[in-house]
């Protein structure tokens, strides 16, 4: 039942408050519930909101509860997702340099009017075991933690640390890609 | 705490308090806004390669290898104003293609949060809007 979801959460502790009250459930779900909030609340905001009360960031122990802490954790992720940025360029640029191995396979393929034509395949990579690779394997996993943490921050639905991720995402993008869109043009001219 | 699996429903909230949905043509209509914002983020990243592409073909040979001096070491020779011109469009280039990072990074948070939502009109809207959107797009890709 589309209701279910309001009711299931029973607020078990009085004394934290709840973030604003403009995105407070009741006012925007379409029944209506007689003013029952005072033990219902919504745990998790579902709508934009921006405030610095009592917000959860990530790990249980991380309460933003002032104006100072806010800003604090917004200097925080902006600098989380220029760092994801930066490492997406920099894997790019490593894998580049470390792709030594090209093989080359020439196959027969038939062409037009019976002519039999030589098509070369190029194809580069790594070695499994080779220290390139896990290099790569190692920053990968790196990449794909951070990128969750960024998706968890964003759905903590706050307007300010939103803003946060959006700012230093274009940041990191502008700062480092720079450099890659540089060396392209040299080493490839297809792209 | 919110649904934690997949429903069927005519009511939603999507992302902001004044985007509730309780009727079935509201939900028609979401759904088709979601469906356009998932074509839209195939359609700027298909746009954002190739900007790309059109600047770098587009930009003086001058300006790369001076670019390529200036990162490995010390540049003793002064701008002469055409190069710093060109520099100046590249930089604004560059700048407006950060713009349009974040903008794909907007959206596609956005996306993410209406899925969130765990309604399965809203996910299927958003997977046949990356579909048609990737349809589109990006055939436009490899035309030069």
């Amino acid at each position: 039942m589309d209701h279910s979801h309001h009711m299931e959460m029973s607020y078990t502790d009085p004394n934290s408050t709840m973030p604003p009250s403009h995105h407070h459930p009741t006012t925007s779900a379409s029944h209506s519930h007689g003013g029952g909030d005072s033990n219902m609340m919504m745990m998790m905001p579902m709508t934009f909101y921006f405030g610095f009360e009592n917000v959860q960031l990530l790990f249980s122990g991380l309460v933003i509860n002032t104006a100072g802490e806010m800003a604090g954790a917004f200097v925080a992720v902006f600098l989380l997702a220029m760092f994801y940025e930066g490492l997406k360029i920099a894997r790019e640029s490593l894998l580049r340099k470390s792709q030594v191995s090209i093989r080359y396979n020439s196959m027969p393929v038939p062409g037009p009017n019976g002519t039999i034509l030589m098509e070369t395949h190029k194809t580069v990579g790594q070695q499994m075991l080779s220290f390139p690779h896990l290099l790569q394997t190692v920053l990968h996993i790196i990449q794909v933690v951070i990128s969750y943490f960024l998706m968890l921050i964003f759905m903590t639905y706050n307007g300010y640390l939103c803003i946060a991720v959006a700012a230093g995402a274009g940041t990191g993008y502008f700062l480092f890609s720079w450099k890659k869109a540089v060396v392209v043009d040299i080493t490839e001219h297809c792209h | 705490m919110a649904s934690m699996h997949f429903i069927f429903s005519d009511t939603v909230v999507l992302l902001f308090d004044f985007w509730s949905v309780h009727s079935p043509a509201g939900m028609a209509l979401s759904v088709l806004v979601v469906l356009l914002l998932a074509v839209l983020y195939e359609g700027i990243k298909v746009g954002k390669a190739k900007l790309l592409d059109q600047v770098l073909m587009n930009l003086p040979t001058s300006i790369s290898q001076q670019a390529i001096a200036e990162t490995d070491g010390e540049s003793a020779g002064s701008d002469s104003s055409p190069i710093s011109r060109t520099h100046h469009r590249w930089y604004l280039c560059h700048f407006g293609q950060s713009l349009i990072h974040v903008i794909q990074v907007v959206i596609g948070y956005f996306i993410m949060l209406a899925v969130m939502s765990y309604n399965t009109w809203i996910f299927l809207g958003v997977v046949l809007g990356s579909a048609v959107g990737y349809y589109l797009a990006y055939p436009l890709l490899s035309m030069a």
